[in-house]
């Protein structure tokens, strides 16, 4: 039990946490399109789309050609003409022939840009064409001269991939992605102490008229009492992510219900963490020292075993919106790249450390404790 | 205890009137990307983590009256 003195390991999760926590903040997000306007278009004329970008980096001399095209399931076509105005802001015409209208499906078009900094990025259904009713289009034909036939083309480009030091830009994420160096270590934190407590619980089991035991049980406790500690940071911290992310212009109250009831993996969370809160009821309600360390230590095995049920097997079954349930995998290439690893990683390892930092300091005052009542 | 429920209140303040700053409470959370969620999300970390090492102190400090 020595590690409840050492030092070193608490210097580096502040070391750790100091990194992740600057880093999370002086790292920008990558390039992406915020608003392209106007949001909608008519056949047959020509539009100016005023194009908004994020972090992007069009008058860079590193930059090189800028180039935009609009997309349509498949098909990119160029712009009738294209101008860089700004780093983030750039225009473009566009125009669609009636005759073509029938081709765009469905009635949304993408806007996609690339240079060779910030590569390849585009905003999703920028622009919707509102299509001709066909009794007027058959009006006749010299109607449809309004603007050239479009053509498809194959966009060349140097890189899709930025080599930028950068967050992804995500729609509907956008600079939230950095909560996963926040939200997601405190659920690890406590899968590892409440799987701490387990292992002094078997080793209390295993040696309960040793003279280390009663030293067991109190680990046993704590841990326990720190994991849920992270586990209601971790649901707080899920909540106001998911009203801003998920759940946009939804009720605070229909946010807890929606959050309960249709997300497994929220659910099972909080009936794992009601095992534990049921543990530490059971350990008020038992006066006698030895039998409340042995029955404690049987039930908080059992409890580990309905918490692994709970938060790595069930949510894999059904549909949830976390990344790695219902068969999305959460720390797949899409999910996590390289520079959102150099930080989630020691984010992770970091808040353990502050969790077993804090577990130590309890331990202590209750060693203190036993100590003083002998 | 009281300074830290003065402490957690005037936390609450803050937030309230930084939700002044633009139109309704939801367009403040989502305006500048959502960078506020993260401000918020960290304020709740930090918070309850606090709020436990207060605690602690209490349980030590009766400790220490023993």
């Amino acid at each position: 039990m020595n590690w409840i003195y050492s030092k070193w390991w608490k210097w580096l999760s502040v070391i750790l946490l100091i990194y992740v926590t600057a880093g999370s903040f002086f790292i920008p997000l990558g390039p992406g399109i915020t608003k392209v306007s106007p949001v909608a278009m008519y056949t047959d004329s020509v539009y100016t789309f005023e194009i908004t970008a994020y972090h992007s980096h069009f008058t860079d001399p590193k930059a090189g050609k800028v180039q935009l095209w609009f997309k349509n399931r498949n098909n990119y076509y160029s712009p009738l003409s294209f101008k860089v105005i700004d780093n983030d802001k750039a225009e473009a015409q566009f125009a669609v022939n009636v005759l073509q209208q029938d081709s765009f499906r469905p009635g949304s078009i993408d806007v996609v840009i690339n240079d060779d900094l910030d590569g390849t990025f585009a905003l999703r259904d920028a622009i919707t064409l509102v299509k001709t009713q066909a009794a007027d289009s058959t009006v006749s034909d010299s109607a449809k001269v309004g603007v050239a036939l479009l053509t498809t083309t194959e966009p060349e480009v140097k890189s899709n991939h930025n080599n930028l030091t950068c967050f992804p830009y995500r729609e509907i994420l956008y600079e939230t992605i950095r909560n996963t160096f926040f939200h997601v270590p405190m659920w690890f934190a406590m899968t590892m102490l409440v799987f701490f407590s387990c292992i002094f619980s078997i080793r209390y089991l295993m040696g309960a008229n040793s003279a280390a035991a009663s030293s067991y049980d109190i680990v046993a406790e704590q841990s326990v009492v720190v994991a849920m500690l992270f586990g209601v940071c971790g649901y707080l911290t899920g909540l106001i992510w998911s009203k801003y992310t998920w759940y946009i212009g939804v009720s605070w109250g229909d946010v807890i219900r929606k959050l309960l009831l249709e997300d497994i993996k929220m659910a099972a969370a909080l009936v794992a963490m009601f095992f534990y809160f049921a543990y530490l009821i059971i350990r008020g309600a038992i006066a006698d020292k030895k039998k409340r360390a042995s029955i404690s230590a049987i039930y908080n095995i059992f409890a580990f075993v309905i918490f692994i049920l709970c938060v790595f097997v069930l949510p894999r079954l059904t549909d949830s919106m976390h990344p790695g349930n219902g068969g999305n995998p959460a720390f797949s290439k899409y999910d996590l790249d390289s520079t959102l690893r150099a930080f989630f990683y020691p984010a992770v390892i970091g808040w353990i450390l502050l969790g077993f930092w804090i577990l130590a300091v309890l331990i202590r005052l209750q060693l203190i404790q036993q100590k003083q009542e002998q | 205890m009281k300074k830290f429920l003065n402490l957690l209140i005037l936390t609450f303040l803050s937030l309230a009137t930084f939700a002044q700053g633009e139109s309704g409470t939801n367009d403040f959370f989502k305006s500048n990307l959502k960078i506020y969620v993260v401000v918020a999300v960290l304020t709740i970390i930090l918070g309850c983590i606090f709020a436990f090492l207060f605690s602690i102190e209490r349980r030590l400090k009766k400790l220490e009256e023993k």
